[in-house]
């Protein structure tokens, strides 16, 4: 069924477009009043059946209502490079979105929503709000459409290298299902267990009985008592079979986690934009125009680099951090991919990276001597508070940690550096967990030199840049130890170069 | 001036000496007068500019009075105390005395060093500011970057004639930067000149 209308441009393009919320809005505000019943169950069967009903008719005609006063209210409308959204009953509530603001466009379908063939649309700007507009619910080919035309006008913008018209799609990378389930086994596997907890919550929760927490605390406690009471050794045994369930299990869930959120992973471009769409349950698909990328991280977790695999990371300057969204695969703009794939890879999101190369750079060696030193007055002091405990030779135990560090340290120095081409700035770090970090010159804010006493006295300065959007990139580019000329050069050509390039989101 | 005998004697060459007797014809109050240049007129310098040299009293009193509330509060805490073990009470006393000793030396001293430490130039159409006494920091900011900038006069700020820039970007962690201590129709022009060669190309 189409709620809109659309008048073709000159290429095609639809210039003027207005539409409504799908029908079946009304029909998922029955569902969500239907779920609200479902809390009031155990009223039913157990308490006063009466006020169980009562209830239970205020809050379904309630939602009801709601949803009815949400789809006879809501109006988009696309109208000279403007995404304009009316809302509200009362009130009229009027959003202008212009359409070159718009960093993402979300689109998201739950089971229930892909059985009926409609979609949530969330539409992102550099506002850092979280979204600006929300569609709950749009019909597939109105969000389609909708995604086009965003598309579409951002092709036309002046100063954007793609000349208009509907560009082909090309597939990027696609995700098999193996390597989903390499995903899963090399993945943080208390996470991806969060994500299976999550989606049985999200069923579960309305069934549960209230005091389900107390319970489960209760029964814990006692088990840990009767344990204590069977001796250490048997104590132990339990602990060391306890853990390797939870190892198993977890394998098994981040590996079920793993292809349930990204099942069918594909990374698309399409012109400027870069398509994601995953999801086994719940499909979900975003559209992320490329030059919106601030910064790009290829994170090599340690179990995935053993294996020569990394993932990529991406920030748009509208990305704020929020607590579902690793759960729901926001995070990631690739989650797996082979290492020496990469760089064939990254000049679909940075075009201009191809050409440019640069030499590695290290930072001063007084890193390694610093970072060591540190260990070594910890483990000096760890030493002394031993001693005073337990005086003993057992005490200078902690002076081990001395030359440990040292050989960690050196390795990680070794992998540590950065390089500046013509429009990028590459740094990576890390030894046996590694991240390297590309920054487009022309989306650096500012730069900061930071020298501490210990700094000064040695003539060296940490290296700070700032982009706008550090979500998912573990927080901002930083280089330490450099040597304070070296450094204030750097930061100069960093700070000169992106003063002579425009930003552009 | 109170404390003109902790003034700057500027034994940096590069630090820019600011005359302290070049006084507003209309207003009577002193002004930041960039040497050599016509006062409609900021250009870009390959020098680090001074702040206004008022801000060390304004610095001062918003420390001082800062430092006086807890020496206040501390003092209370030595009446309290000696209430409850009388024989340490002298020590108390003399404890809080060679805090507040301490932080009157402090406060006199310490806002010269951080008044010496500032500097802020324009170059290539970057602003860079330093500060800093013991953690020394520069950053530098890209002017086309510019997002929209404050002009910030508190009341103490208003007192002493002076005023606060603070230049935004779209940035993460230092999306601000904030150049206290100008004087007042100065920092108006710095605006509005930093503004202009920003240009209007930020988003």
């Amino acid at each position: 069924m189409m709620q809109s209308e659309t008048q073709p441009g000159q290429n095609g393009q639809p210039e003027w477009m207005a539409g409504r919320l799908h029908p079946l809005t009304l029909v998922f505000g029955v569902w969500q009043g239907l779920r609200g019943l479902v809390a009031l169950l155990p009223l039913f069967l157990v308490g006063n059946r009466w006020w169980a009903v009562g209830l239970g008719a205020f809050l379904f005609t309630g939602s009801l209502i709601t949803a009815g006063l949400r789809y006879f209210s809501f109006r988009y409308r696309l109208e000279g490079g403007e995404l304009i959204t009316e809302e509200g009953v009362l009130e009229r509530k009027q959003r202008h979105i212009p359409l070159e603001r718009v960093q993402e466009i979300r689109l998201e379908q739950g089971l229930l929503q892909r059985l009926l063939g409609v979609v949530e649309a969330r539409i992102e700007t550099a506002s850092g709000q979280g979204p600006e507009a929300t569609l709950s619910v749009l019909g597939r080919a109105q969000a389609e459409q909708l995604r086009q035309a965003v598309q579409a006008h951002a092709a036309q913008l002046p100063r954007s290298p793609v000349a208009a018209g509907t560009p082909t799609p090309e597939v990027v990378r696609r995700l098999s299902l193996a390597e989903l389930v390499l995903a899963g086994v090399t993945s943080n596997h208390l996470l991806s267990a969060l994500v299976i907890a999550g989606t049985l919550w999200n069923f579960a929760e309305d069934l549960l009985p209230h005091n389900f927490y107390e319970q489960v605390a209760r029964w814990l406690g006692s088990q840990v008592e009767f344990l204590w009471a069977q001796g250490a050794a048997t104590a132990l045994l339990v602990v060391l079979l306890g853990v390797l369930i939870v190892l198993v299990l977890g394998t098994f869930f981040s590996i079920a986690g793993s292809i349930v959120l990204f099942y069918g992973f594909t990374l698309t471009r399409s012109g400027e934009d870069l398509q994601r769409r995953y999801g086994l349950l719940t499909e979900r698909a975003s559209s992320l125009p490329r030059r919106r990328i601030q910064v790009l991280a290829i994170e090599e977790t340690l179990l995935r680099r053993l294996c020569g695999w990394a993932a990529l990371r991406a920030d748009t300057s509208g990305t704020r951090q929020e607590a579902q969204d690793g759960r729901q695969g926001r995070d990631v703009l690739l989650p797996l991919v082979r290492r020496a794939e990469v760089e064939q890879l990254l000049p679909v999101c940075f075009p201009d990276l191809a050409g440019e190369s640069a030499e590695w750079r290290q930072v001063s060696r007084l890193a390694i001597r610093r970072a060591t030193l540190k260990v070594a007055v910890l483990s000096l002091l760890g030493v002394v508070a031993w001693w005073f405990r337990a005086p003993g030779w057992w005490a200078l135990a902690p002076l081990l940690a001395i030359p440990l560090s040292y050989a960690i340290n050196l390795q990680s120095y070794r992998h540590l550096g950065y390089a500046l081409s013509e429009r990028y700035l590459r740094l990576r770090r890390g030894w046996l967990g590694r991240t390297t970090h590309i920054v487009p010159v022309a989306k650096v804010q500012a730069v900061e030199l930071r020298q501490t006493p210990f700094d000064r006295r040695l003539g060296l300065a940490s290296l700070y840049v700032d982009t706008a959007g550090q979500a998912y990139t573990g927080g901002g580019p930083r280089l330490g130890n450099l040597p304070l000329a070296e450094a204030q050069a750097l930061a100069q050509t960093l700070a000169q170069r992106a003063a002579a390039t425009v930003y552009k989101g | 001036m109170l404390f003109s005998y902790l003034m700057p004697r500027h034994k940096h060459s590069q630090v820019r000496v600011v005359p302290q007797k070049s006084r507003c014809k209309h207003t009577g109050t002193r002004k930041l007068m960039l040497k050599d240049q016509p006062e409609s007129a900021i250009t870009e310098q390959p020098i680090f500019q001074p702040l206004d040299p008022r801000v060390m009293n304004l610095w001062r009193l918003t420390d001082g009075l800062a430092l006086a509330v807890l020496l206040l509060l501390l003092l209370a805490g030595v009446g309290i105390g000696w209430w409850f073990l009388p024989e340490l009470g002298l020590w108390l006393v003399a404890a809080w005395g060679l805090l507040a000793v301490g932080s009157v030396v402090l406060v006199l001293w310490y806002p010269l060093r951080a008044y010496r430490a500032w500097g802020f130039r324009v170059t290539e159409r970057v602003l860079e500011t330093r500060s800093g006494v013991w953690f020394q920091r520069t950053q530098l900011l890209p002017l086309t970057r510019l997002q929209h900038v404050d002009l910030e006069r508190g009341p103490l700020e208003r007192m002493f004639g002076l005023a606060s820039l603070v230049l935004h970007t779209a940035g993460t962690h230092a999306a601000s930067l904030t150049i206290p201590g100008l004087e007042a129709e100065y920092a108006v022009r710095l605006r509005d000149w930093l503004v202009q060669i920003g240009g209007d190309d930020a988003v």
